[in-house]
């Protein structure tokens, strides 16, 4: 494949797929400069990853897997100092927040995701995101029947969350 | 709240633009990147064959052409020999086995845990390898009719290396250690 037909091809997933990394992002980063580091390494992964992208799966099932995965490790990984030498332009920030106040329940929302465990903010995500539990299986590489299990608990502990939120306590 | 009600919430988003990507930014980012494309694994591999290849080759080199039988620089050059090689033949191994794992995120950590563990072990026996390595040259500059306290200074060299090339080799092993805690939380079955 050449450079430029993956670059065409890195502009039409980031523009159609977008919106999907930023929920990954807001869920795994609490700060601005987290959500942005974070943003870079996914879109960098997803660059990497078109010249093994074989049509098995869907591009979103795919981004899905490479953002989520990125993500998960992301948490995980020291930061690097081999970064600080990259040039002052290589480092400038890439992910620019537009300056709109989120619904309350919405933020309450991410914050509640947030206290998960990796895994099950994988999940929660791809739950509200509306994906089949086969899907999910696919890109976790997990049985749908481990699948389901993991929502029904995961659905059970936000709903008993919201009383919080509902009632203030 | 009920979780319907939740999914709402969350599909509200999809109406609001909340990011802006500065397009330029980002292209050099991954400019960047691509050229950093070389693994650190790759690095330590190739840096450890040419390294132990190139003074094995050297020592063999300078060794025959003062034609003297200094029988533990030939038996270093033997270890450096055999270290490159084996290297060699883990790194063919490894690139081979790259493509054995599935395409989810399950098949990603395995695959990440398989290259942790790979490089806990190269570290495990490099770091080893400093002590008969030490030993030898030592013996070396002995058995040269060097002076007995360049020979100590070598041996301290070479312990203190081993000691300071823990750190390296803790790390890999936290890293591994961190990716066997999520394959074990993505694995782990609830009921």
């Amino acid at each position: 494949m050449s450079e430029a037909e993956q670059q065409v091809i890195f502009e039409t997933w980031l523009g159609q797929y977008k919106a999907m990394i930023f929920k990954i992002v807001r869920a795994y980063a609490l700060n601005p400069m987290d959500r942005d580091d974070l943003f870079q390494d996914i879109v960098i992964q997803v660059w990497r990853s078109i010249s093994s992208f074989r049509n098995e799966s869907s591009p979103s099932t795919w981004i899905y897997r490479i953002s989520l995965n990125t993500a998960i490790r992301w948490i995980k990984r020291e930061r690097r100092h081999a970064e600080l030498n990259e040039s002052h332009e290589a480092v400038r920030q890439v992910l620019m927040e537009n300056p709109v106040s989120l619904d309350d329940r919405l933020a309450w929302l991410y914050k509640e995701i947030y206290t998960l465990n990796e895994i099950d903010r994988c999940i929660t995500i791809l739950m509200l995101d509306d994906l089949s539990y086969k899907e999910m299986a696919g890109i976790l590489g997990i049985t749908e029947s481990n699948v389901g299990v993991k929502i029904n608990r995961i659905k059970k502990y936000l709903v008993s969350r919201s009383k919080t939120f509902e009632y203030g306590v | 709240m009920e979780f319907d009600e939740m999914k709402k919430i969350w599909d509200s988003q999809n109406q609001v633009v909340l990011y802006a990507i500065d397009e330029k930014a980002l292209h050099n980012r991954i400019g960047v990147k691509r050229r950093q494309a070389l693994h650190i694994t790759n690095v330590t591999e190739l840096m450890l064959i040419l390294v132990n290849g190139g003074v094995g080759a050297f020592i063999v080199v300078t060794n025959h052409l003062r034609q003297s039988i200094n029988i533990s620089l030939y038996l270093l050059a033997a270890l450096l020999f055999g270290s490159a090689f084996y290297v060699l033949v883990n790194r063919i191994n490894r690139v081979k086995g790259d493509n054995r794992f599935d395409r989810s995120m399950r098949g990603d950590l395995d695959h990440a845990l398989s290259v942790a563990t790979y490089q806990v072990r190269i570290s495990q026996i490099m770091r080893w390898n400093f002590i008969p390595i030490g030993i030898l040259v030592t013996l070396g500059i002995v058995e040269g009719g060097r002076s007995i306290w360049i020979a100590f200074g070598m041996l301290a060299f070479f312990m203190l290396t081993h000691y300071l090339s823990r750190w390296e080799h803790n790390f890999y092993k936290r890293k591994k250690r961190e990716l066997e805690e999520l394959q074990k939380r993505l694995n782990q079955e609830d009921f």
